[in-house]
């Protein structure tokens, strides 16, 4: 039976409605997992090489010991962002001539098809096959083995766990990211060492490798504590996101701008009430933190600019990016009632570039913490600002007209490629190369703040043109509106 | 064959079933109907044991649905698209269903034999997926999937909804030959009163969880639910 479910679980995969329709983004997809399965192997094969780099004063085998336990907290950091609950698909059998313990069981062993699953056995287990043999013996390579293995089906029984008994609670997965962060700057400031636990764990086994055991059956208790949960409470409405009580609210603050507020307004709920939307919402905060990657203190003693540009663009318009690239598409399940119902299309446009202004303007001043970095950050931001709202909101809205695929927004964003197509990929040239284009000219000839002043003018001028820009979206999108609408009844 | 006491469920604090006693005799065709929100779907539902009830509990013939799985070996139903594995075609979900059931592919396949006038030539061999039918013909698949299992209980949500005129009435066809061979306990909602009066042979009537009325049709059934709903 379980098979058969697992071959169900196969098509469904292959079935899949956006599979197919685009072969290119299925093959940037695959490359990416291709990749990332390719840094994991390497990892795991050039371990001996990497501890001797980052630690060099401690033995090689004390500092991978001290590695794994570290490596299954920051799991479980990833896990409880990442990992999906495999509830809805059981749907379709519950009414079925099924037992109850097979469909757990079926629950149980899909959840084990899952890439954080594998990560690890990717990045231990090459060094725990050729290092630890000549070291201990295979009894130990065993310790380790079922050690490692142990440690994984924890960590996925323990997060499936968790986010059934606490579903979707925000507050919840916030506390178990900030524990796991809280512990790692107690390991860095040798409060609470994870790696000296870590190692004193893994020598013991190394030494006593039946020790693993007790791992194991710490996994399996963990597992079964599933199994029970599970049929004991094998409804869907119980195990899906259990809902609070709905309100309806009304935003004030969008009432002074009419019409266009109240479309605006309408928008802002899809994007609160719907997991993909709200999910590419918070990503835009969490990209604040881009900065830090791209400012260093030689670049911006230099004024080098242009190499900072990228990013400031970036983040000052993350969600021109975030959101934006999927525009018209988030509103694909109700877009045929949009266009029967009264609404002027100006109006319709004119609701996104308000938003597309307000929410620049809101990340823009969060992200003016950055002074503490360099005063002149905050120039580059706002020239980056100038930009995003006058001709990268009107790019946006314009490449937009181009979009016609069903974007389903109810499901998690993260790794979700549903709904990608070509226009994604159009939008991100233009966005995040023209500043650097218009800057270029004058960080050559060494005027850095011109190339500043010549960004924040071109986009103040594309604002300052904005109802001309409106005129042509809206004409193209009435031309387009047909086969966009055709493309979201998909 | 089912039991119901004290049933209740609250959604968003609103009592959305409220039962206190229903009796379903073997071979009772039973006819549900009420307006949107009169819990139609949420008794099924917990019929199926796809909710918990918040209060009391459904028996079939005798053990707790929710305890016990038994009733599963003689019970089919369809209730909406979410009963359908989309991503198969036609013939993959049928031949799975009577997988279950315990019949061969050539069982299967002289079941659907059966069923050719319903579906129409509209099922079968079309090289789709299920998600990619009309509504109406995603209908027909769950409907037939439901009857092929031969259950001694069945229980469909509006079948007759979505369905074209002819497939109407072939599907009343089916349910008063399928009585007539060999009898089975069925649960039938239905917005349509016709319908309903036509092929059941007791009717409930649910109004915001309750059972407001419970008889059995005779020819003024229709007129009595009729000044019903007028009013």
């Amino acid at each position: 039976m379980i098979s058969t479910f697992l071959n169900h679980q196969w098509k469904s995969f292959w079935r899949s409605r956006n599979k197919g329709s685009s072969i290119i983004v299925q093959i940037i997809l695959g490359l990416f997992m291709l990749y990332l399965l390719a840094v994991a192997i390497g990892i795991g094969f050039l371990m001996p090489v990497l501890l001797e780099k980052t630690l060099p004063k401690v033995n090689l085998i004390e500092a991978f010991n001290g590695l794994i336990l570290y490596y299954f907290m920051l799991d479980i950091a990833m896990r409880i962002q990442l990992q999906e609950l495999p509830t809805l698909s059981i749907v379709p059998y519950l009414h079925l001539k099924i037992k109850r313990t097979t469909i757990v069981n079926f629950l149980n062993v899909r959840a084990l098809i899952n890439f954080f699953n594998f990560l690890p056995l990717f990045i231990f287990l090459p060094f725990v096959l050729t290092r630890i043999p000549s070291f201990y013996g295979v009894a130990t390579v065993a310790g380790y083995v079922c050690a490692i293995l142990s440690l994984t089906l924890f960590n996925n029984f323990l997060i499936l766990y968790i986010k059934r008994k606490s579903i979707n609670n925000i507050a919840y997965f916030g506390a178990i990211l900030l524990a796991v962060f809280l512990l790692m700057g107690l390991d860095y400031y040798h409060i609470v060492s994870i790696r000296s636990l870590s190692n004193t764990l893994f020598t013991s086994i190394a030494l006593h490798p039946y020790l693993s055991i007790i791992l194991a059956v710490i996994a399996f208790a963990m597992f079964r504590l599933n199994s029970l949960f599970l049929s004991a409470n094998l409804y869907t409405e119980e195990l899906g996101s259990k809902e609070q009580k709905k309100v309806s609210t009304d935003y004030v603050f969008f009432n002074r701008f009419g019409r266009v507020g109240e479309l605006a307004a309408l928008e802002l709920k899809l994007i609160l009430r719907h997991k993909r939307s709200r999910t590419a919402f918070f990503m835009s905060i969490l990209f604040l933190l881009y900065g830090f990657f791209f400012y260093r203190e030689k670049l911006l003693a230099n004024n080098e600019f242009g190499k900072m540009l990228f990013a400031a663009v970036f983040m000052t318009g993350i969600t021109l990016v975030n959101y934006g690239q999927f525009m018209f598409a988030w509103q694909s399940a109700h877009f045929d009632g949009l266009l029967v119902n009264k609404i002027d299309h100006r109006d319709f446009i004119k609701a996104k570039y308000l938003l597309f202004t307000l929410s620049s303007t809101i990340i823009t001043i969060l992200s003016s913490f950055y002074v503490v970095i360099s005063y002149k950050i905050l120039f580059i931001h706002l020239a980056a600002y100038f930009f995003n709202i006058g001709f990268g909101a009107t790019l946006v809205l314009y490449i937009a007209t181009f979009n016609r695929k069903r974007l389903d927004i109810t499901k998690s964003a993260s790794f979700n490629w549903q709904g990608v197509g070509a226009t994604q990929w159009i939008l991100a040239f233009p966005l995040l190369l023209l500043p650097f284009v218009i800057y270029v000219p004058f960080g050559m000839i060494n005027q850095p703040y011109w190339g500043l002043l010549a960004l924040g003018i071109f986009g103040l001028t594309a604002l300052l043109l904005r109802n001309f820009f409106i005129d042509i979206i809206v004409k193209r999108f009435e031309k387009e509106k047909y086969k966009i609408a055709e493309g979201f009844r998909e | 064959m089912l039991t119901i006491r004290d049933l209740k469920k609250v959604y968003a604090q609103r009592l959305a079933v409220d039962i206190d006693h229903l009796e379903i005799k073997a071979g009772e065709v039973i006819g549900l109907v009420g307006n949107n929100g009169a819990g139609k779907t949420t008794l099924f539902r917990m019929i199926l044991d796809l909710i918990r009830p918040d209060a009391g509990e459904v028996l079939s013939k005798d053990q707790n649905v929710a305890k016990d799985t038994q009733w599963k070996n003689y019970t089919a139903s369809y209730l909406d698209e979410g009963f359908l594995i989309d991503y198969l075609t036609p013939e993959e979900y049928f031949k799975f269903i009577g997988s279950l059931n315990g019949f061969n592919e050539a069982h299967v396949a002289d079941c659907l034999n059966s069923y050719t006038d319903f579906f129409n030539g509209e099922i079968l061999g079309r090289g789709k997926y299920i998600r990619d039918f009309s509504k109406g013909n995603q209908n027909k698949v769950g409907i037939v999937a439901a009857l092929m299992q031969e259950p001694e209980l069945l229980i469909l949500d509006e079948p007759f909804a979505n369905l074209d005129p002819s497939t109407q009435i072939r599907l009343k066809s089916i349910i008063k030959k399928l009585k007539e061979r060999r009898g089975f306990t069925g649960l039938i909602s239905s917005h349509d009163l016709n319908h309903v009066t036509d092929v059941c042979d007791r009717i409930i009537l649910l109004e915001k969880g309750k059972v407001i009325k419970d008889f059995h049709t005779n020819e003024n059934s229709l007129k009595e639910l009729e000044s019903y709903f007028s009013a």
